[in-house]
């Protein structure tokens, strides 16, 4: 506990340094700032903790899930907040070209992973920090229902057919939990295999529209998901009960009712399994797996902060978030991750962040969560986008429509999606 | 939309039928000021954000474009299959819903258990929406272990739980909405059956079987001719009206990956537009906007012909004979099977948050966690206390509103009373969430965009036109002596409006209970307009729907405390709400 005392301290005397050069000059008494975000409850009260370290009072708004509804509407109105916390990088770059947005300068000490820093940026210039991140490539399992984790993607087929035909004879659980019910959990397994089979460049074109989605390392990696998804006994209760399963149901099959062997999801899993597990034995987590054992894709998502134009506080409140010391409430809370590499990796207090933000600072590329970064209904919401997009097509490759049927069927909607998507957005 | 017409219909309708009003007034003494406020909130929250909306259909950033926007919503993936389940909505339910109304008004009617038969039935229609789905999806679960109905199904059929049709899977979801609908509905439309019922005259089923008439015949010349046709037609419009607010249902019960699978032309509009105006949205809104307005103009007009002079009350004793047993069985198998979704939603919500999530509902002791987990955050509080004084404030102004307009409104006679009470009508129906994003920029321009007084002038926009015509109605509807006696005793106008208010205490009863539970069950105008500091219950609870099954206890829970206050309410009113609005008969 001393160190981490000590490393609170220390940081603390960071954070009063900057703040200082930060609010050097202005002068107190200003009115309050005002911040809207997309939390609620725990996480909001959280963030209030943040907030409170902050010089001038911080006024913080919970806007529901819908925030670009809440913010149009407040922008209709000439009564926008004065910094939002954006859940996806596509909306900052939307408002940002739109001109509703003005420049941030993080602090000096302020380094984002490569492949996240750029995504906040339009013609040079930065409009947003990344004040959260989430790790997305992960797999969670019972050590003693599965000692021996895949390490490639070859491996996780083998795996889940030896355990799907268990299963199918009534001998044990099913390999894979999953939330379909949820359109993201889907994207996000979409992405990993993309990233793993895609490379940084057509990864980066197709966040950004200036890719085509039928090119084949797109079609490859939909074969790959339709090879996993369409083994038989896969899933506890099969395809269709899938995909009226919700991301924590999945993750109660797993530690609850033990129905299923591992589930992929992201690090705040941890917090549904603190709430359902039955007895003691802790979880054990292995990274998605890539083609080669070398390879292994990391897929991050985040929340970022960004300055409305025409505010007076909003830049110095998100360059102050942009410390480190920012950072400490979350810290002392557990289960966050920052995308703050001068967030010391030893500050982080359970075992698995700390091995998380690692694996975040060794990682050649961090590739961001491809479906928010897309633009307008595209990103996907539920029974929109390619939420909806990938839902049919894993109630294909589940219903036994033939791989290459399902895939030229998703790559065609992709492709519509996203020349939509551009067409409104010009 | 946010709020279609409830019981009013009978009074609504009935207005356009032959004038009778004007009698009673012998000139117009007050001026047209008293209108001013409803004409300015449905001209600038009603009128001008149609106009807009239209507008927005057929332009692009202000140029003129034509039908492009309408050719592009119509071939959008998906929209012939939205409008067809629209379509199908708001045919089909509404035949149930009567069909189920008539027989359980008359198999109610006469028997000694009947009384217990209606309350049953009644509770869900108090019920908000949002709660209705939460316990039709707790009903519905795939699992066998939480889902009753999947249960009930697997021991029927004998079949894995693998093998079975899943009621909220993609081919049966829209049946699972529509069930949940009726379940809500049927209770209304039995309420206005037994009203009709009770004004036919005894007299009648006599002399027809006097002259030998067969049973078929009662029902035909004694029932059906005199009355039944007219409220067949109104109940019938007033379900189909009420179809649009599927939308809540849809929102809470559907998964992501079905919701397509159940969506109708609201649920798209908002997927299209959310808040905001865009051309395609605005497209499908004004298609939707003309379908509904044409169907109330042709109801209104088929209901005039059929309207025959209101009947008094029969009163006295009911000779009739008791019903037969398999009515009163059927009245029986109702209400039980109606008490069913009300024990499921209780029952989960007695199981401890975990429990609830994990095991069925039937599996554990009950106990009190989850009402404890949901009533120790400071969210539900929040959300009951706002909500409570956004019903009372909202209530009030409308009443308060519609009175003002109601009374010179009720002096007009021949065409212009008939063109005012269609053009009420129309304002009634129109749906929230086609004028969603030109009420925003309105709302913006008062600067209450995303606040509490902005979902309050919403809602207030919305219930006045209802309220308005009842009101007129109540008001036409006077007897003679009754306005003379305000009008000699009243100094001014207001004192004479103040009497005549009293004389219609029944009328403003009904307005304020439907008003409130409109208010109070919300979700749609709560989940468009409300921000930060506007927390309506609606909307608390269907943003706590996202994690269906691990929230299932609190969720519960918090859906059985947030029916308590409207299920009472409207309970206790249930009268003098029917008895409002049921036109003619003397008060």
């Amino acid at each position: 506990m001393s160190g981490i005392g000590v490393r609170r301290r220390t940081l603390l005397g960071a954070a009063t340094a900057a703040t200082v050069a930060a609010t050097g000059g202005c002068g107190q008494g200003r009115r309050s700032v005002q911040v809207a975000v997309v939390w609620a409850g725990g996480e909001l009260a959280r963030f209030r903790e943040v907030v409170a370290g902050y010089p001038t009072t911080v006024q913080v708004v919970g806007v529901g899930n819908d925030i670009d509804a809440f913010l149009t509407a407040r922008r209709a109105a000439g009564t926008s907040p004065d910094v939002a916390i954006l859940p996806r990088p596509g909306l900052v770059i939307e408002y940002a070209r739109r001109g509703w947005l003005s420049e941030v300068t993080p602090v000096v000490s302020y380094t984002a992973p490569t492949g996240m820093s750029d995504l906040l940026s339009v013609g040079g210039r930065r409009y947003g920090v990344w004040v959260k991140a989430a790790h997305k490539s992960l797999f969670w399992h019972f050590p003693s229902m599965l000692a021996e984790p895949p390490r490639s993607w070859d491996a996780l087929v083998t795996l889940t057919r030896r355990l799907g035909e268990r299963h199918l004879a009534g001998a044990g659980p099913a390999p894979l939990a999953i939330g379909a019910a949820d359109g993201w959990v889907l994207t996000d397994w979409f992405e990993n295999v993309l990233a793993d089979v895609a490379g940084v460049n057509l990864y980066g074109a197709l966040a950004r529209g200036e890719a085509d989605w039928r090119s084949p390392p797109v079609q490859y990696a939909l074969e790959r998901l339709a090879e996993l998804w369409s083994v038989d006994g896969a899933f506890p209760g099969g395809g269709p009960r899938a995909l009226l399963t919700q991301f924590e149901e999945s993750i109660i099959q797993v530690v609850h009712h033990r129905e299923a062997t591992m589930v992929f999801e992201a690090d705040f899993v941890d917090a549904v399994v603190a709430r359902f597990r039955r007895g003691t034995e802790p979880l054990a987590t292995f990274r998605f797996p890539g083609a080669r054992v070398a390879d292994q894709p990391l897929i991050v998502g985040g929340d970022a902060a960004v300055a409305f134009a025409g505010s007076d506080g909003g830049a110095e409140l998100v360059r102050w978030l942009s410390d480190a010391v920012a950072f400490l409430p979350w810290l002392d809370a557990g289960g966050y991750l920052s995308p703050n590499l001068a967030v010391p990796v030893a500050s982080y207090r359970d075992p698995l962040r700390r091995r998380l933000a690692g694996e975040l600072r060794a990682a050649d590329t961090v590739q961001f969560d491809l479906s928010d970064q897309l633009p307008g209904t595209f990103t996907g919401t539920d029974g929109v986008g390619i939420w909806r997009i990938m839902q049919d097509f894993f109630m294909n490759v589940t219903d036994g429509v033939p791989a290459r049927e399902a895939v030229r069927r998703a790559t065609g909607q992709l492709t519509e999606a996203a020349r939509a998507a551009a067409e409104r957005g010009r | 939309m946010s709020r279609g017409p409830l019981l009013g219909e009978l009074a609504v309708l009935d207005d356009v039928g032959p004038p009778r009003r004007g009698r009673a007034y012998p000139a117009a003494g007050v001026g047209w000021s008293l209108l001013a406020p409803a004409v300015l909130l449905l001209g600038g929250l009603l009128a001008w954000p149609v106009l807009r909306t239209v507008h927005a259909s057929v332009t692009t950033d202000g140029r003129w474009v034509g039908a492009e926007h309408y050719r592009a919503a119509l071939a959008a993936p998906g929209t012939a299959a939205v409008i067809g389940r629209t379509l199908l909505w708001a045919l089909l339910v509404p035949t149930v819903v009567t069909v189920l109304g008539y027989l359980l008004a008359a198999a109610s009617r006469r028997s000694q258990e009947g009384w217990l038969v209606r309350l049953i039935l009644v509770v869900p229609t108090a019920l908000p929406l949002v709660v209705t789905g939460v316990t039709f999806r707790l009903l519905y679960d795939p699992d066998p272990e939480r889902g009753l109905a999947t249960l009930l199904l697997a021991r029927v059929t004998g079949r894995d739980p693998e093998q079975l049709p899943q009621l909220l899977g993609p081919d049966l979801v829209t049946v699972a909405v529509m069930s949940a609908f009726v379940w809500a509905w049927v209770g209304l439309a039995m309420l206005v059956f037994r009203a009709a019922l009770d004004a036919v005259p005894t007299g009648l089923a006599d002399a027809v079987r006097a002259f030998g008439g067969s049973r078929r015949d009662v029902l035909w010349d004694a029932q059906w001719r005199p009355l039944l046709l007219r409220t067949v037609a109104v109940v019938f419009a007033l379900v189909a009206v009420g179809t649009s607010r599927t939308f809540d249902l849809i929102l809470v019960m559907t998964p992501g990956s079905v919701r397509d699978e159940a969506a109708v032309l609201s649920l798209r509009i908002w997927q299209t537009s959310g808040a905001t105006t865009s051309g395609e949205g605005a497209a499908l809104g004004v298609v939707w906007l003309v379908a509904v307005t044409a169907g109330m103009l042709v109801v209104a007009l088929f209901v005039r012909q059929a309207w025959p002079p209101p009947q008094q009350p029969a009163g006295g004793a009911v000779t009739a004979p008791p019903p037969r047993r398999v009515v009163r069985l059927l009245a029986g198998g109702a209400a039980i099977a109606w008490l069913l979704p009300l024990g499921v939603l209780a029952a989960t919500s007695l199981q401890n948050p975990v429990r609830a999530a994990t095991d069925g509902w039937w599996s554990g002791p009950p106990g009190l966690d989850s009402y404890r987990a949901v009533l120790s955050g400071a969210e539900l509080w929040r959300s009951l206390g706002f909500t409570l004084v956004l019903a009372v404030v909202v209530t009030a102004a409308v009443l308060g509103v519609a009175l003002l307009a109601a009374y010179p409104l009720a002096w007009l006679t021949g065409p212009a009373a008939q063109i005012t009470g269609l053009v009420l009508m129309a304002a009634v129906v129109v749906p929230v969430q086609v004028i969603a994003g030109p009420l925003n920029e309105v709302l913006g321009l008062a600067l209450s965009s995303g606040t509490a007084r902005g979902v309050a002038l919403v809602h207030i926009a919305l219930g006045v036109p209802f309220a308005v015509l009842v009101l007129r109605n109540a008001f036409a509807d006077l007897p003679a002596d009754q306005v003379r006696g305000a009008r000699i005793g009243g100094r001014h106008w207001w004192g004479t409006l103040r009497r005549l208010a009293r004389h219609n205490r029944t009328a403003l009863v009904a307005v304020a209970v439907l008003e409130f539970v409109q208010v109070w069950n919300d979700l749609v105008v709560g989940l468009l307009f409300s921000g930060p500091d506007a927390a309506p219950l609606g909307l608390f609870l269907a943003g706590q729907t996202r994690g269906f099954v691990a929230g299932s206890g609190t969720l519960a829970a918090g859906c059985v405390l947030a029916s308590i206050l409207p299920v009472l309410v409207f309970v206790l009113a249930r009268r003098q709400v029917v008895a409002g609005l049921v036109a003619g008969g003397v008060r």
